[in-house]
């Protein structure tokens, strides 16, 4: 008998799961979908609007966290559920057109002369155009108001390096920077002659020739060895946790300045801290310190199914009157030139800070190569900090590696 | 009896018959004139080639090729697609089996003079006896799907050469057999990376085990005395580290480790005057943290077990022993190691093979680091943890596919090794 039920009763759920794949969803047909950065939707909204009207079309605007879209959309893509345009960091951008996930965009020289030369220049590969550039972020330089004044900012990094062994006296601490990795410490090895790939705008990056080796690397390592030497940093400042002691020396007031990112502007404002920012000190060689310019960009998917459009949308959201409109709703500096010079960009000082800095920020390679070069070079960079080996010596080294993890991955795989 | 069986052989072959006859699903059965049974099992096998004819067809020409023309064939869907058509091959291949054997054993009855089976009798037959399987069936065909589906895609993909540069849509993969394989093996950077990788997971999973085991036992046997006071609260004590989650812990010592601002540099070390060890920038440093850690978080487990396997034993063997005059250190030799061993080998293998597959540690700790210039993996990177990082960081699939076979065969091997030594064991 309770067989007799438990038949039943199998056979009505079997057949329930059955129907349960017939029905589809069907939801509203866009005509365009967006993938915008988190919490970056606003800044959009109203470029969005006008298009719809301009046009008579319906687009939907997702935000994702933007340093992942190009995993989401290697799986939604092929499956016909992925984006028309999406947002990627500029040195993803090599990756996405090796597995061909990026469109390519065909420009001309007018829209491309509305940006700032690093920021479009990151865009584009071989020649070949894969977005337009959204926002850009670069290092910029946080003091802290009540333990140093605007006036007694020092200028170059000279007379940091005084003022951080004055302030390590009263058991304070004057500038912390994470010199140890290399996306802080290019800022001294670029002004000095080093590099990472060797660059030439005709015919792109060389991965054979690898400048962090060079007698200008040596020299900014060299000089960089006296901070971590004489105390000035604190030993924990070296390694993976040096992010989370750098920041926490500001948050409670006992570091005097930082080198930090505007991924920063807002935490440390809700920490409380009275700080003011300012482009990266100059040099000894009178040149200013250098920093990577991160370039987010927007780019059109290669799933599309409405390229025309989607190419109209994308000129439309990064035109000057629209990246205006977004840097005001999300604070992002735009990478556009003119605005450069903008008076709402002028007042907000983090706005400023990164502007100025931008000009003499350096692209990031985005070619694939550029993965292998971050976990030698770091650990070449903690042995130099630690003391534990000289510049010459751990460059060596950190560049034989990049050059054979590159031929191992790369190079014999194509 | 036999008499009886031979003389209905020569007579006649009905099995034959129906055997050869059911080639086409329902013939055998009419053959041996049972219609309802035969008409089902064509009806079945027409819908299945009429429905699934050209799906599979197609599949099974995406699997073989990986595609043709990128971007409009790509070359991962279709091989996800042909494993399908693979499986769905497997299933219908199980049902033309029954259907051979239904038709042979009815056959074989009917050359035995023995009445058929009717329908009645086979439908009460398969309520009763298929019923476990009828219950069990969803769930195994979720496992098919959900465990041996990705299985077979990961173990397709060590045999095609998908990496970065071979990714779609913008390319194709291939089919390069046992290349990736060689490769291991040929290229100098691989090899040299694979033998230091693997020599250190067997030394990793050799001493850590045994550490963990050891002092697990050793434990148990001490605070096993009968004269220990207090034995809850120290048994409740030494079991702590397996409370906290693994997973925590581990991460609190990467901080104690800490070369620079470490407790363990910094505190301990600095009081008994030791200059600071290079806890996590030397590799030999960080192995020796390592298996000091899993020793730490391992140790508890064992320590249970043992104590409850010990309580099992019996006084009065030791008491025996005494008067014959052993040792405690014969004693526990001779009566409690063997008595104990026998009954936790299948807990002691299952030790060895967790460590073998340690990914948490290892990638916790210092994320397999640090880097060695002779190897393009970490200083301390186990197989599994040199496969993530391979699969995550250098997307090279079909080398990290390559590498996860060869360690399952190895994981595997040494697993029923294991096995069949402690059964003879037993029986000794």
């Amino acid at each position: 008998m309770i067989r007799k039920w438990i038949g039943v009763t199998l056979l009505g759920v079997i057949s329930t799961m059955g129907l349960v794949g017939c029905g589809g969803a069907t939801g509203e047909d866009y005509d365009l979908v967006i993938w915008e950065d988190q919490d970056k939707g606003i800044g959009i909204k109203e470029a969005v609007a006008n298009f719809e009207e301009l046009h008579d079309v319906k687009i939907k605007v997702e935000e994702k966290a933007y340093t992942n879209q190009i995993e989401d959309i290697r799986l939604d893509g092929p499956a016909g559920i992925g984006p028309d345009i999406l947002t990627i960091p500029a040195d993803q951008i090599g990756t996405a057109k090796v597995e061909g996930l990026l469109k390519e965009l065909y420009v001309d020289d007018s829209v491309k002369g509305l940006y700032t030369q690093t920021a479009m220049q990151s865009q584009i590969i071989d020649g070949q155009v894969f977005g337009l550039p959204k926002a850009v972020e670069t290092l910029i330089l946080f003091y802290n108001k009540d333990l140093i004044s605007e006036e007694e900012l020092p200028e170059t990094i000279d007379e940091w390096y005084e003022t951080s062994l004055q302030y390590r006296e009263d058991d304070l601490y004057g500038l912390l920077a994470l010199w140890d990795q290399i996306y802080y410490a290019f800022g001294l090895i670029s002004p000095y002659g080093g590099y990472i790939f060797d660059y030439d705008t005709s015919s792109g990056y060389d991965v054979s020739r690898i400048g962090l080796n060079n007698d200008g690397a040596i020299e900014a390592m060299s000089y960089l060895q006296q901070f971590y030497g004489s105390g000035a940093f604190p030993a924990g400042i070296i390694g993976e946790q040096g992010i989370d002691m750098l920041e926490a020396l500001f948050i409670e007031g006992q570091a005097a300045a930082v080198i930090s990112g505007p991924w920063n502007l807002e935490p440390f404002q809700s920490a409380g801290i009275n700080y003011g920012v300012a482009p990266l000190p100059l040099l000894n060689n009178g040149e200013r310190m250098s920093s990577f310019n991160n370039v987010k960009g927007y780019s059109i998917s290669s799933f599309t199914e409405n390229a025309d459009l989607a190419e109209k949308l994308l000129l439309f959201i990064t035109n000057e009157e629209n990246s205006r409109i977004r840097y005001v709703e999300t604070l992002e500096v735009p990478a556009v030139q003119s605005l450069a010079e903008d008076e709402a960009l002028m007042q907000d000082e983090g706005a400023k800070a990164v502007a100025v800095q931008s000009i003499y920020s350096v692209m990031m390679p985005n070619i694939p190569e550029m993965s292998e070069v971050w976990t030698p070079v770091d650990a070449a960079l903690q042995t130099i900090a630690n003391g534990r080996a000289e510049p010459i010596d751990a460059l060596n080294e950190a560049v034989e590696q990049i050059a054979r993890q590159i031929e191992v991955n790369h190079t014999s795989q194509q | 009896m036999e008499d009886n069986l031979k003389n209905n052989e020569s007579k006649t072959n009905h099995r034959k018959m129906a055997l050869c006859l059911s080639i086409i699903p329902g013939l055998g059965q009419f053959y041996n004139r049972q219609w309802i049974k035969g008409i089902v099992y064509f009806i079945f096998a027409s819908a299945f080639i009429f429905s699934f004819n050209e799906l599979i067809s197609s599949y099974l020409w995406g699997l073989f090729t990986l595609g043709t023309e990128a971007p409009r064939d790509n070359s991962i869907y279709l091989l996800a697609e042909g494993i399908i058509a693979i499986i769905v091959i497997g299933f219908a291949s199980g049902i033309y089996y029954l259907n051979l054997k239904d038709a042979y054993s009815n056959g074989k009855r009917r050359d035995q003079q023995q009445p058929l089976t009717t329908l009645r009798e086979q439908y009460f037959n398969l309520v009763d006896q298929g019923y476990p399987y009828v219950i069990s069936g969803p769930s195994f065909l979720l496992l098919v799907f959900a465990v041996i589906y990705p299985i077979l895609f990961s173990f397709a993909i060590a045999f095609t050469n998908y990496n970065l540069y071979h990714s779609p849509p913008a390319n194709l993969i291939s089919w390069v057999g046992l290349a990736t394989f060689r490769d291991i093996f040929l290229v100098d950077v691989w090899r040299s990376t694979f033998f230091s990788v693997l020599s250190w997971t067997v030394v990793w999973t050799v001493v850590a085990s045994t550490l963990q085991i050891s002092i697990g036992i050793f434990l148990a046997v001490v605070v096993h005395q009968k004269d220990l006071k207090f034995k809850k609260f120290i048994r409740t004590v030494l079991v702590l580290p397996w409370a906290v989650p693994g997973f925590v812990t581990i991460l609190v010592f990467a901080g104690l480790f800490n070369d620079s601002f470490g407790a363990i540099n910094n505190s301990i070390l600095a009081f008994l005057g030791i200059s600071p060890i290079p806890w996590l920038t030397k590799e030999t440093w960080t192995r020796i943290a390592l298996l000091l850690m899993q020793g730490w978080l391992g140790y508890p487990y064992i320590f249970i077990v043992t104590t409850g396997v010990l309580q099992s034993i019996p006084d009065d063997l030791y008491e025996a022993a005494s008067i014959d005059g052993a040792s405690t250190v014969t004693k526990f030799r001779k009566i409690t190691l063997p008595l104990l061993l026998l009954s936790i080998a299948p807990i002691i293998i299952t030790q060895y093979t967790f460590n073998f597959n340690n990914f948490n540690i290892i990638y916790l700790f210092n994320g397999g680091g640090p880097a060695v210039p002779s190897s393009t993996a970490g200083g301390t990177d186990i197989l599994v943890s040199w496969i993530y990082s391979l699969t995550m960081e250098s997307s090279q699939f079909a080398l990290a596919a390559a590498l996860t076979i060869l360690l399952s065969i190895f994981v595997i091997g040494i697993a029923l090794w294991q096995f069949r030594k402690t059964k003879s064991f037993e029986e000794a």
